[in-house]
């Protein structure tokens, strides 16, 4: 019995350590994790940058929400912008889609705006205080919500085509 | 195209202009969100806290801490908040509890266990020596070498 006893204390640690490092590997440190999925999307005050009026997320249950957050000084962004406005003229009354502007001011976010004629509703936060709230970790980000108003998913990567929505979005409009 | 989006989310990546709404709380507040901040990690970061870094990501996370701060939150509960979002994962000290008591006690375990291994091997060391004594003088040469020797010298001398 006592001869078994180094062995298995040996095989133990080895044990242990081969554990460890199975999990080291297996993830990759530099992804932030995401713990919403499945989670009730945080309600919303915020403005409308176009008319200026409140606008809450509650408002919009019943239908499903496309949330995208963004700013001007983000070339990825600006590069998924037409996309996205191709997919609102598409599914806009299916679907309602959001933009959050992300830790940028009105002044620039107005103007980029104007100058490319996007026209889908977006939303400011002066303080960037509600894409903590979602768990956003670098822009852009899109949220897509369920009718309930829970959190399907969101991508990371920006879109490039309006298929990478509507595989996305088909999901949540039947 | 994929290039060149791979390249400006680098170069663009957490660089943000200044913007509007950013009000610090009085001295005593303020330092309890810096102290707060110290131990949450950035988003886009590598290992570096909020309130260390200049990352855009890390000014809306320290205002979201100086908001529930403002709040009357309790320290607990604002890293519940950040655990909620981005798992344990943002935490720069891991909590202590669970899986993670491995990490905290790992090191000590490992130490007590070098530690058994010494004092069984040391114990192990005087049995060995009962069961086959080491010599500790040279033996005496059998009388047969001292003939052999003898006979050696006197075939020199001749």
């Amino acid at each position: 019995m006592k001869k078994l006893l180094g062995p298995a204390i040996a095989l133990a640690i080895i044990g242990l350590l081969v554990f460890v490092l199975f999990k080291a590997f297996g993830t990759d440190p530099h992804e932030v994790p995401f713990m919403l999925v499945g989670q009730p999307a945080s309600n919303f005050k915020i403005k409308r940058l176009d008319t200026d009026e409140l606008v809450t997320l509650d408002q919009f249950k019943g239908k499903p929400i496309v949330l995208n957050f963004w700013a001007t000084w983000c070339g990825p962004c600006k590069m998924e912008h037409p996309v996205l406005e191709q997919a609102w003229r598409k599914y806009g009354n299916d679907a309602v889609f959001l933009g959050i502007v992300f830790e940028d001011n009105e002044q620039n976010t107005k103007r980029f705006l104007a100058e490319n004629g996007y026209t889908f509703p977006q939303l400011f936060d002066p303080k960037s205080t509600v894409a903590v709230d979602y768990g956003v970790s670098g822009v852009p980000e899109t949220y897509f919500i369920t009718r309930d108003g829970v959190i399907q998913g969101k991508v990371i990567a920006p879109f490039v085509d309006i298929r990478q929505i509507e595989v996305r979005l088909k999901g949540l409009l039947q | 195209m994929i290039l060149a989006l791979a390249l400006s989310m680098v170069v663009t990546q957490g660089y943000a202009p200044q913007r509007q709404g950013l009000d610090p709380l009085e001295a005593e507040k303020e330092a309890r969100v810096m102290r707060l901040g110290k131990q949450l990690r950035c988003a886009v970061c590598q290992g570096v806290s909020i309130a260390d870094s200049p990352a855009s990501m890390a000014r809306a996370q320290l205002d979201k801490v100086r908001e529930l701060v403002a709040e009357g939150k309790s320290d607990d509960e604002i890293y519940e908040y950040f655990v909620k979002r981005y798992g344990e994962w943002v935490l720069l000290e891991p909590t202590r509890g669970g899986l993670n008591s491995l990490l905290w006690l790992g090191p000590v375990l490992l130490l007590l266990i070098g530690l058994g291994v010494i004092v069984m091997q040391s114990k192990r060391k005087p049995a060995a020596a009962t069961a086959a004594p080491a010599p500790t003088e040279t033996p005496a040469p059998p009388a047969s070498d001292d003939a052999l020797l003898a006979q050696v010298r006197a075939d020199l001398e001749k």
